[in-house]
């Protein structure tokens, strides 16, 4: 890989939507690299096709027929003469195939090799190459196997496991199990999700460790082969085994700790030949033992609070490597240091008590700002949120010098945001912002779970009066506006034609 | 009837919006379109004097008790969003003629069967025409990474099915229809 020209990006097509779609053309547009968005018919109004320069349908249908066809959007990079493809997070980003079309296809692919991709993307193959290694992993199922013999590995490991999709991450498809009797029911689930979700419905089984925390590794490699990590994300405040709230540094970590672990996430890139930005996932228990999850091979979602933290834009980086660019020196001298601490809280449109998605139109949207803060987001008042794509919003990224200065800040940011017409787990958000588990810095996975429900005070005066004005304004139900989601409304309104009441 | 009932997290509030005079719905609604809004209301029965701040026609803050109060509304038929210091409440106008309706709808019409949450249709188990039993299961509802099975309410016939797999629907949309 090394002997390859240097090829610097000059039109960048991202395969992707919403924020970080938004995101990535923000850093291509300050390196004067051209933008290029794809969007699904639905899309066609959304805030990333407008913050590129030119933008390519994909045609209508669901996510499967649209942003993960791989022929459609190489189709567009063709139309728009783009000659770089960024995948941001989910979708086709740790897609082998896709990495390897986009290549064939004579374009730069801005990620790891498809190779090193198939290696961490297979969770089973994966963890086997990091005991190899030396890398510490949680004690789980060897093989992909079937479910007699899942049955028999988790007999050995005992209960509760965890069952997993080996072929994807993000939570999907992953279930806790408590005994030998829910274990089948689990498998199928596990195994029908994770064929829908990623094509592939092998799955395998971890112990169930807890308590424990998820801290994670931000690594980069370039084609020379120096491979270097950028400090630690602590990411264990967590809802259906999915992030909510990210912060670097870890309260878990010492310097002791923090070297271990940092070692333990080179060694794994290095073991793939990893080149660009990628992320080594670890567990650690209660008695400080780490060990390897998985690795990510592309952007994090949570990757700002690191950028935050060292004064860098791993954007930049990315295209600069995936265009045959080596780090900077000074970086592979150990000449980064992070400073102040920073806290992400991520936005999503789903309901604060059982987590489920919600959707419907943003007729209100005002974001938060000042000192030391900053949204990422893909949407804007009078968005649709679309239950066909993740319910993220956005992300509120704050940085202060120290941690207690930084959850102020992230309390303070938060209040300001105004979201109308489409519920959002703000409340959970700040419930965890509260928790004396969070404020402590002691805190492990099952901090939401934990947290207390508090009910709410009734609505004040003003509340009833502004809702009441609202209501008085264009008439009742019989005038011009929008209709509601209530069945009944509707039915009202066609049946008021037919004579006054 | 020139007030509405508003309710929100289970608490509920008889409110009238009012000018001066006289004291009508209709009235209020004059007010506004002159570009002015009620100057009191009563809020289950207590009278609250109270000034509504707009800015480019947008209401931005009440004022009651003396005290300008920042506040956001946005509504969506008989729903309205409020964004009150950090906070949004949900606020739905009761009908009670929809209610009234509603019953009557059911006695006439059968028994509909509502989406109770937005997700994906994963299955259909019925068809139009269909004879079920109550608690049989009609459709398989996927929100997320959960399938919820809708059951029908009471046994008949199924004389509605708008939906196939692997449509998307809103909460409240309806599914079916039994009769």
């Amino acid at each position: 890989m090394s002997s390859r020209a240097r090829q610097p990006i000059r039109h960048l097509l991202v395969a992707n939507r919403g924020e970080i779609a938004v995101r990535v053309f923000r850093t291509a547009r300050e390196m004067g690299i051209g933008t290029v968005a794809v969007f699904a018919e639905d899309d066609a109004a959304a805030v990333h096709v407008e913050r590129a320069d030119r933008a390519f349908p994909l045609g209508a249908g669901p996510a499967a027929v649209t942003y993960l066809s791989i022929p459609k959007i190489l189709h567009a990079a063709k139309s728009a003469g783009a000659d770089a493809i960024h995948p941001g997070y989910g979708f086709l980003a740790e897609n082998a195939e896709f990495a390897r079309a986009v290549e064939d296809a004579g374009l730069v692919w801005v990620g790891p090799a498809a190779s090193a991709i198939e290696e961490m993307g297979d969770k089973v193959r994966s963890r086997a190459r990091m005991r190899d290694a030396g890398v510490p992993v949680v004690p789980g199922s060897e093989r992909g196997s079937d479910n007699a013999g899942l049955a028999a590995e988790a007999a050995r490991l005992g209960f509760p496991v965890i069952v997993k999709a080996s072929a994807g991450g993000g939570g999907k498809g992953m279930a806790l199990v408590g005994s030998a009797g829910e274990l089948p029911a689990a498998l199928a689930e596990a195994r029908r999700i994770a064929a829908a979700a990623f094509g592939d419905d092998a799955v395998y089984l971890e112990k169930h460790v807890e308590p424990a925390r998820h801290v994670e590794f931000q690594v980069f490699g370039d084609r020379s082969g120096h491979v270097v990590h950028l400090f630690e994300r602590e990411c264990s405040v967590q809802r259906r085994h999915q992030k909510i709230v990210e912060e670097t540094p870890s309260p878990a970590l010492d310097p002791a700790l923090r070297s271990a672990m940092g070692r333990a996430a080179i060694e794994a890139a290095a073991a793939v030949g990893y080149v660009g930005a990628g992320t080594v996932e670890f567990l650690l228990d209660a008695d400080r033992r780490f060990y390897f999850l998985e690795m990510n091979t592309r952007l994090q979602v949570e990757h700002p609070i690191t950028e935050a933290t060292l004064g860098v834009d791993l954007v930049r980086w990315q295209l600069e490597v995936a265009g045959g660019a080596d780090l900077p020196g000074g970086l592979l001298d150990g000449g980064v240091a992070p400073r102040g601490h920073a806290i992400e809280l991520r936005l999503y449109a789903e309901d604060p008590v059982e987590f489920l998605p919600r959707s419907g139109t943003l007729l209100g949207w005002s974001e938060p700002a000042g000192p030391g803060v900053r949204v990422d987001s893909g949407v804007e008042r009078g968005s649709v949120v679309n239950l066909e794509y993740d319910p993220l919003l956005a992300k509120l990224v704050v940085h202060a010098e120290d941690r207690a200065a930084a959850i102020e800040r992230a309390r303070r940011a938060l209040a300001e945001w105004s979201v109308l017409g489409v519920e959002t787990n703000a409340p959970v958000l700040e419930a965890v912002l509260d928790s004396p588990g969070f404020r402590s810095g002691e805190y492990a996975t099952d901090l939401v779970r934990k947290l207390a429900r508090t009910g709410r005070p009734p609505a004040p005066d003003e509340v009833w009066l502004a809702a009441a004005l609202a209501l008085a304004e264009s008439g009742d139900a019989g005038g011009a506006e929008q209709p509601g989601s209530d069945p009944w409304s509707a039915l009202q309104r066609f049946r008021s034609g037919e004579g006054p009441p | 009837m020139s007030g509405m009932r508003l309710v929100s997290d289970g608490e509920a509030r008889d409110v009238r919006l009012e000018g001066s005079a006289p004291p009508s719905r209709t009235a209020a609604r004059d007010l506004m379109a002159r570009g002015s809004d009620p100057s009191f209301a009563w809020i289950d029965g207590r009278k609250v004097p109270f000034r509504a701040v707009r800015r480019a026609g947008e209401l931005v803050a009440i004022e009651v008790g003396g005290e300008l109060l920042p506040v956001r509304a946005a509504r969506d038929g008989d729903r309205v969003f409020v964004g009150r210091a950090g906070r949004v409440f949900e606020v739905r106008r009761e009908r009670v003629r929809a209610a009234t309706r509603r019953a009557g709808a059911s006695a006439e019409h059968g028994t509909g069967l509502v989406a109770p949450m937005p997700g994906r249709i994963r299955k259909t188990l019925v068809r139009a025409g269909d004879v079920v039993e109550a608690g049989q299961v009609v459709l398989v509802l996927e929100a997320m990474k959960m399938e919820h099975a809708i059951r029908a309410p009471a046994s008949g016939t199924v004389t509605r099915l708008d939906h196939a797999e692997g449509d998307l629907v809103e909460a409240g949309a309806v599914l079916a229809e039994i009769r």
